[in-house]
């Protein structure tokens, strides 16, 4: 096994992380396979019940089961999640790559127009872009992965930046590689690491703002279950039903350390192998 | 240091006018008519002309640019659809209320972030070392609105101290109900404003501790104090102001968030105020001045550096 994988999964910490995300990607992906209940089905007669037996999480104000929509809610955040970190990815990663080994003015164009991007908070970026596209889940999904293309493009043009040193491109390049072959084929396989943790701590990053749109009012519609929209709504329901606002927030705040102690412990793991080969 | 300052904020125009040609461009990405967006859809054919001439949308569109961005920097940006009220008036009147969240948030991040920071610094992978860091990973961690909406279970419906939703009172004039609805919201996102103090000013000086210098201090006999509190903190406030300056993002989206949490009246919740009814005038004028504020900060950020720092040099 890959010694760093081995070393992280020897970390508490991490390992919880993972077994959580797992755990929550699982019910996530086979919830209808799971679950008796349709996160839609009202119950006019059972409205903001307590959490009991047949309701672990309770009911909401139409008599919804409030764990069911909690999963689907976590469909929701990991599609959004997946379809951001992709859309920051895809954009971001050639443009750090491109950037960082060609330098010159192509360098100076592509960060000049990321630096710009990066100066705007990305929660007011996304709400304007929403308030122009309206308010749909793909609007949240397009407008979160925007707010997450300057960090990709600045790992892989810092990490391109180094290899670009390395004696294994030159030599690729001088045994007459072109630029596409050298930077797809030799570079690109060799800075994939700290861009894996970016996708980690993206995920983390893109969950949160989703929740925090939806939470707003401006992310992801009504009736379809999210994170962020049960807190809002749970919230007018503080003295009636207090487990509303706080059980589905457990499952997000939680989801949201696991991604973070994952993230951070893979960064940690990546630059001690990192210092370990310049020492060699 | 004035030409330092002036030349910084050379460097924000090009930020600025690309920002604001966005936020312009708004109202003409939006489905339908920009005339539409403007006055609202059920705008009299009066209405419609006035506005046409009014903003010269028969114009080309760079001129229409141009009239746009000139009548902004004249404090003129339009008229809000919902109330007909001069958004300039509708943002001026949320300003204090958000500068005075921001700054008691600001106040609880660093008495609680910086002796956080101190202490698990001192003594590195130590119990209290790791109880601490895992504490700053939970500030950060836990959503901003989840924790307000915690502490108005605790301190509102539990204990009946505080207020649920807050409201403005400016704290010269009337401080005891300025702090009582001042309390949780500063709380909330002073909380998460420490995680990120605690964590990048433990680094700093951890950083800082290994230095040559820290070790003669030590062996001239300083005494740990000394060291720390003369030596230590002002090199690591260098690295801790950039990592401060590039957090001011989050500062602004955990303001946003906390003003809806506690519905307190600041420009954030204007703003999503007027994004559910599509006030655009009113939704690009907020953009724009909360962008400016952001920017403003930002600045104020690298002067301090930069007085922080007499290395620098500003000339």
């Amino acid at each position: 096994m890959n010694p760093t994988l081995r070393r992280l999964l020897s970390h508490r910490g991490a390992l919880l992380g993972i077994a959580y995300i797992a755990l929550l990607a699982v019910t996530a992906t086979f919830a209808h396979l799971i679950l008796p209940t349709d996160p839609l089905a009202q119950d006019l007669a059972n409205t903001l019940d307590p959490p009991s037996v047949e309701h672990w999480f309770g009911t909401d104000e139409l008599g919804r089961d409030l764990m069911t929509r909690a999963i689907y809610g976590a469909r929701t955040s990991l599609i959004t999640a997946l379809g951001a970190v992709t859309i920051a990815g895809v954009i971001g990663v050639p443009i750090g790559l491109v950037a960082g080994f060609f330098g010159g003015w192509r360098d100076a164009i592509l960060m000049r127009i990321v630096d710009v991007l990066l100066a705007l908070p990305g929660i007011l970026f996304a709400m304007a872009l929403i308030a122009v596209l309206g308010r749909s889940q793909m609007a949240s999904l397009v407008a979160v992965g925007i707010t997450g293309i300057p960090s990709f493009a600045r790992i892989t043009r810092a990490q391109v930046l180094s290899l670009r040193q390395r004696d294994f491109v030159t030599a690729v390049e001088a045994l007459g590689g072109s630029s596409a072959y050298t930077m797809f084929t030799t570079v690109l396989p060799n800075a994939w690491s700290p861009i894996l943790v970016q996708v980690v701590i993206l995920s983390a990053v893109a969950i949160l703002l989703e929740a925090a749109l939806s939470f707003l009012g401006v992310g992801i519609p009504p009736p379809t279950p999210s994170w962020g929209d049960m807190l809002r709504t749970g919230k007018g329901f503080l003295y009636e039903a207090p487990y509303y606002a706080v059980l589905p927030g457990i499952v997000l705040t939680l989801t949201i350390l696991s991604l973070d102690t994952l993230g951070r412990t893979l960064a940690r793991l990546i630059e001690d192998r990192q210092s370990a080969e310049d020492e060699a | 240091m004035t030409s330092y300052i002036l030349r910084r904020l050379a460097q924000f125009i090009p930020v600025l006018l690309l920002a604001s040609l966005g936020i312009w461009a708004m109202i003409y990405a939006v489905p339908g008519s920009p005339i539409g967006a403007l006055v609202g859809e059920n705008a009299t054919p009066e209405q419609i002309a006035a506005i046409t001439i009014r903003l010269g949308l028969d114009q080309p569109i760079l001129v229409q640019y141009w009239r746009w961005l000139v009548a902004a920097l004249h404090g003129d940006l339009g008229q809000s659809i919902q109330s007909r009220e001069p958004v300039l008036d509708l943002i001026t009147k949320r300003i204090p209320a958000t500068l005075q969240l921001g700054l008691a948030a600001t106040l609880v991040g660093l008495l609680v972030g910086i002796p956080v920071a101190v202490a698990s610094a001192l003594k590195p992978n130590s119990l209290l070392d790791r109880v601490l860091s895992g504490w700053s990973a939970l500030a950060l961690g836990v959503p901003t609105f989840w924790l307000g909406i915690l502490l108005i279970l605790l301190f509102a419906v539990q204990l009946h101290w505080l207020p649920s939703a807050s409201a403005y009172f400016p704290l010269i004039s009337d401080p005891i109900r300025a702090l009582a609805n001042l309390a949780l919201p500063a709380l909330t996102l002073g909380l998460y404003i420490s995680g990120i103090f605690s964590r990048f000013l433990r680094a700093a000086l951890l950083g800082e501790l290994l230095s040559d210098y820290v070790r003669t201090a030590r062996s001239k006999g300083l005494r740990e104090r000394d060291v720390v509190g003369r030596h230590v903190m002002r090199n690591a406030m260098l690295p801790f102001v950039t990592i401060v300056g590039l957090s001011l993002a989050n500062f602004i989206g955990g303001t946003v968030v906390t003003e809806a949490v506690f519905t307190y009246p600041g420009l954030g919740r204007l703003l999503i105020q007027a994004i559910g009814v599509r006030d655009y005038p009113l939704i690009q004028g907020c953009i724009l001045l909360i962008l400016l504020m952001y920017m403003a900060i930002n600045l104020l950020v690298d002067v301090l550096y930069a007085y922080i720092d007499p290395r620098i040099d500003y000339r």
